[in-house]
């Protein structure tokens, strides 16, 4: 079962007396049920609109983005997806429980079961002492923490999340990636960028690098090891070459 | 069905109690009493008659107040989640965006019309604590103006998917404070030029009448109870006229990039 299919994905914006820039241009590429994938490139290569394309925040100029087979501008599709943005300024006058309720009603969620999760989870980030604190007294890292909270609630079938350890002290980004561990041990698919490569290289299965919008290398990191340095090489490398160098090398391999 | 009530009563809870927990509600009770109390105060000097005088006061501090915080209250319901980014967990949830809109106004005429019901309630006691009474007919005006609401957060929402919170909010207050203004002039224009000219019978019809559901000035004179089939169109102008501008704000709203 494929989780996420992009294919000759486009998402074009329109300029005034300029050609539409193209942030996305032909993209393709699969997520399968259970992978945990990074999304790499740089600043501008096209991550936030893909990621923005498939929690349909915008459509697509042409091609297509699919979420467990459906949709991605199908709201029902967001049913088994939880997302975490970048930067997200939950709202100030509410507290952790609060907006965590406010997200699980809109999922769908009610009554015990309800809040049984949001103790669970507030348990999880670390945040059942600040639970009835209003957020615009928290600090960044512990704002993320609510966003992560946020991001499980429901129990999904895939986590998208952009640039997921921003904010972060190195304690919460260890506390993260346990919180990732527990995610993969139960099944869940995993798609997020960052630009922590040390963290990609530790979690993931896949990295996928694009740049300019469109997708330049995609492997195994299992095919990576002995074969470079280290991921943030690699990265800089196929960045800079602006196509996979290494491709060629593994297939002959 | 089910799902949208749901959906609209987790964002309105989620709004009021931002609300609360904001300070312009205080703000706006505190200028309303001030007011109405200061009205009062010039029996002090001896004037004598001064019920009606008193009325007009507080019940155009209330007309007033209650337009601005509907307006602000309105006019950040969208952009401010757009601004704060918050916008994004919000629309990655299972909903569609004409959830989304739906539950925004619910919020914006529930929040506002409490306020308008609480600031009324607490400046009636203040005229009755005067000695200062009002006829039943301040029933039909409290109705009145939470339709005058309902309408006025469906037009300040969909203007916000077309203006900069900035420009929505100065225009809907221009459209809200003067359309009464612009009305007459029409009137005055159609005294002049007859009831049969079209592009003022256009006008007309075009033209926001926030002014329709205002009644004060008749709870001021002490009228009695208006018909309430009256009541009963100017409801249907609120709900047709409503549901217009959120179809107009939706078409802007359903493509839209978020962020």
């Amino acid at each position: 079962m494929r989780a996420i299919v992009v294919r000759n994905l486009v998402v074009a914006y329109r300029r005034w007396f300029k050609p539409p820039f193209r942030a996305v241009d032909g993209l393709s590429f699969e997520v399968h049920q259970g992978e945990i994938v990074g999304f790499l490139g740089v600043n501008g290569a096209g991550k936030t609109s893909t990621i923005k394309t498939l929690m349909g925040f915008q459509s697509p100029t042409a091609g297509e983005a699919r979420i467990f087979g459906m949709d991605a501008t199908d709201a029902r599709a967001r049913q088994l997806v939880g997302f975490l943005p970048e930067t997200a300024l939950y709202s100030p006058y509410l507290t952790p429980y609060e907006t965590l309720r406010l997200y699980g009603e809109l999922h769908g969620l009610r009554g015990r079961p309800l809040r049984a999760q949001i103790e669970a989870l507030l348990e999880a980030v670390k945040l059942t002492h600040k639970a009835h604190t209003l957020n615009k007294n928290l600090s960044k890292g512990m704002l993320q923490r609510v966003g992560i909270a946020q991001a499980l609630l429901g129990d999904p079938k895939l986590l998208i999340l952009d640039e997921v350890s921003s904010g972060l002290d190195p304690i919460g980004k260890r506390e993260l990636r346990d919180l990732l561990a527990t995610q993969r041990e139960r099944g869940t698919t995993i798609f997020f960028s960052s630009h922590e490569l040390a963290e990609v290289a530790s979690i993931c299965d896949r990295i996928l690098i694009i740049h300019h919008g469109k997708l330049i290398a995609e492997h195994r990191l299992s095919d990576l090891v002995g074969r470079v340095d280290s991921l943030e090489d690699y990265f800089i490398r196929t960045v800079q070459a602006g196509h996979d160098i290494l491709n060629e090398e593994v297939q002959a391999a | 069905m089910m799902r949208t009530v749901q959906i609209t009563r987790a964002l309105m809870t989620a709004g009021l109690l931002e609300t609360v927990r904001r300070k312009d509600l205080y703000v706006v009770l505190i200028l309303t009493v001030l007011l109405t109390l200061g009205a009062s105060a010039f029996r002090v000097f001896g004037v004598q008659g001064l019920e009606i005088f008193v009325k007009d006061v507080a019940f155009t501090a209330i007309g007033v107040m209650t337009t601005i915080l509907t307006v602000l209250i309105a006019a950040r319901q969208i952009p401010e989640e757009m601004q704060r980014r918050t916008i994004y967990p919000l629309m990655a949830r299972p909903i569609t965006r004409g959830q989304l809109l739906l539950g925004k106004w619910a919020t914006a005429f529930f929040t506002a019309s409490l306020c308008f019901v609480v600031l009324a309630s607490i400046t009636l006691g203040l005229l009755l604590s005067l000695g200062i009474t009002v006829k039943p007919i301040f029933i039909q005006y409290l109705l009145l103006k939470i339709f005058g609401i309902g309408w006025l957060c469906a037009m300040v929402i969909a203007l916000s998917f077309y203006l900069t919170p900035a420009a929505n909010v100065t225009l809907s207050l221009i459209l809200a404070f003067g359309s009464g203004v612009f009305n007459r002039l029409l009137l005055m224009a159609h005294w002049e030029h007859g009831l049969d000219v079209l592009w003022l019978n256009l006008l007309y019809g075009v033209l926001p009448h926030y002014d329709y559901f205002d009644m004060s000035k008749k709870v001021v004179f002490d009228w009695d109870l208006a018909p309430w089939w009256v009541l009963g169109v100017l409801a249907g102008y609120a709900l047709l006229s409503g549901m217009g501008w959120l179809l107009v704000g939706w078409l802007r709203f359903r493509k839209q990039t978020i962020g």
